[in-house]
């Protein structure tokens, strides 16, 4: 059973999506992109959930990361993968120096703050016409890989796996002890020699550069950024409804809630345009109402019955 | 302070395996209320320190400045001769301030485990699977046999001892136990006793205990103090103390109303 679970499932999923391409459309193509931005963002939101911060910067970063990774390539000349590496190290650098400030709030005045900060870097860059092009955004000449899906979706891919990879580090490492007992109690968190601050403005960091890394693939494989579409409040809701329908503080749960979410809302877009925003809400309220651990909670719990039903 | 500084404390401490905590003139105003008022205390190596007085004393104020909840009004804290008086919880810890809480508060989501392992990991740096290996070895000398179990299925008993197990995993040398006895009955207070006697004698640990159980006091303390309105009123021996006027004054409401 361990062995199936552990080592053949995941090896089949590994497959399945690098090969992915190869059987799927461009239509099908775009969709596990676009799937694969919001699960990088859900992963990232989820990281910082664990100390039991809400963030609503994501589309801050997302828009920073996009806005960078473009500005590198326009201004600089940079190839388009180091710019999004760059781009999102950038985002990082800039959550770090807020991060000093903003890590002390807790709770709502936390949530509040950043949500405004990702407003306050949508006007700043709406005011800079000449150098990010103002209300009109920017066009890249051409967009990654030249348009090669292949290589766009296998990058992606890349994406997501490194998200993945980082979540999992989160879950299986001493940070999972740390951040889990930040949330529990902060003050028992100080008193048995947690640096509070310090893990939570690792934990932003990390997880802001996620976002603008994020934010990176989607101006480099769209080849373009505006003030609206790059710091969309999609980008906050929709990883936010991924990561409760699929399960919070776990790796799995945004990867699943990504998936299952983002094929609901490609099939309610063709029938009910823009109604699939309503879907959402609804979602986000009956996961919170009846089923608070999400689809890989509930799964698990499954299997713990099971198990002690066998035993 | 330096990291450097830190160590060669650690390994001062390892050496003498002592440890001495003084307070001086500490004073703790929230507005108007003087909840610590002047107070001098001092002690370290084995001594275990009782610490009593009615409510509202300032006992666990007292605890929670030493501990770095709270920073004091004026006045120093010194731990090993290092001013500890503006320096973060965490700091403390690391240099061997421990305590535990008049509330119990688990971190109901990490395993009972998991929840001792956090001292060994952040407090003195180990791994995960060092910890975990001395987080068992400890479980088993406090005879708390299932650390497997999630922390809602443990008796009170196991909690607290969980909550010691916790604080012990810092390697305090200075440990405060606040009302640890509160909520068991007479079995259990008794297993206890014995177990806070062996720490402090075995481990050389001071311990600083709370209590509001007199038995629990007169069967530990090496010395009593006693707090009132903030302020030290008596300080010396279980018998001295209980035979001072102040003291009977100050838990009956005493002579002047006789």
């Amino acid at each position: 059973m361990k062995i199936l679970t552990r080592i053949i499932l995941p090896a089949i999923v590994v497959l399945l999506s690098i090969t992915f391409p190869l059987f799927a459309g461009p239509y099908q193509q775009s969709i596990a992109k676009t799937i694969i931005i919001y699960m990088i963002l859900a992963l990232s939101w989820n990281i910082l959930l664990k100390t039991g911060q809400i963030s609503f910067g994501l589309a801050g970063f997302f828009g920073i990361g996009a806005y960078a990774s473009v500005l590198l390539s326009l201004r600089l000349g940079i190839p388009p993968l180091l710019t999004i590496i760059v781009g999102g190290i950038i985002t990082a650098i800039l959550a770090a120096a807020m991060g000093m400030i903003i890590l002390r709030l807790r709770a709502m005045y936390f949530a509040i703050t950043t949500l405004a900060l990702g407003e306050i870097f949508r006007v700043i860059i709406h005011n800079l016409p000449n150098f990010a092009g103002g209300a009109h955004g920017l066009i890249l000449s051409s967009v990654i890989f030249d348009g090669n899906g292949y290589f766009t979706y296998w990058l992606f891919l890349a994406g997501a796996f490194f998200s993945i990879g980082l979540s999992y580090f989160f879950d299986k490492s001493k940070f999972h002890l740390a951040l889990t007992t930040i949330r529990d109690n902060e003050i028992t968190a100080k008193v048995r020699g947690i640096d509070i601050f310090k893990y939570l403005l690792i934990v932003f960091t990390i997880t802001a550069g996620m976002q603008g890394l994020a934010g990176g693939l989607y101006s480099q494989s769209f080849g373009f950024v505006t003030p609206e579409s790059s710091f969309s409040g999609d980008f906050i809701l929709l990883p936010i409804a991924m990561a409760l329908l699929g399960g919070i503080y776990t790796t799995a749960g945004p990867v699943v809630g990504a998936i299952v979410l983002g094929v609901i809302s490609e099939y309610l877009k063709l029938y009910i345009p823009y109604g699939h925003l309503v879907v959402y809400g609804l979602i986000i309220v009956i996961v919170i109402l009846f089923m608070p651990n999400g689809i890989v909670g509930m799964c698990s719990n499954t299997f713990r019955k099971v198990d002690q039903f066998n035993e | 302070m330096e990291l450097s500084e830190c160590a060669v404390i650690h390994l001062e401490r390892w050496i003498n395996s002592m440890s001495n905590l003084e307070i001086r003139n500490l004073t703790k105003r929230f507005a108007g209320l003087v909840a610590v008022n002047n107070v001098d205390l001092s002690f370290g190596g084995d001594e275990i320190v009782g610490i009593i007085g009615p409510n509202g004393a300032g006992k666990t104020t007292l605890i929670n400045l030493v501990s770095g909840i709270f920073y004091p009004t004026s006045g120093q804290i010194l731990m090993d001769g290092v001013d500890i008086t503006t320096m973060p919880a965490h700091k403390r810890t690391q240099l061997g301030v421990g305590r535990t809480f008049q509330l119990i508060h688990p971190l109901e989501d990490l395993s009972t485990i998991e929840n001792i392992m956090i001292g060994f990991i952040f407090s003195q740096g180990f791994s995960k699977k060092v910890a975990k290996e001395k987080s068992e070895i400890l479980c088993k000398s406090l005879d708390l046999e299932r650390w497997n179990r999630s922390v809602s299925q443990l008796t009170i008993l196991e909690i607290k001892k969980m909550e010691i197990a916790q604080a012990l995993a810092t390697n305090p040398g200075v440990l405060f136990l606040d009302e640890v006895m509160a909520g068991l009955n007479s079995d259990e207070l008794k297993e206890l006793i014995g177990l806070i006697k062996k720490l402090a004698k075995e481990k050389t640990i001071a311990i600083g205990i709370v209590e509001h159980v007199m038995g629990v006091i007169k069967e530990l303390a090496d010395r009593v103090v006693v707090l009132e309105n903030g302020a030290i009123l008596a300080d010396g021996s279980f018998k001295a103390v209980m035979k001072n006027p102040d003291v009977i004054a100050a838990y009956l409401g005493g002579g002047n109303y006789a």
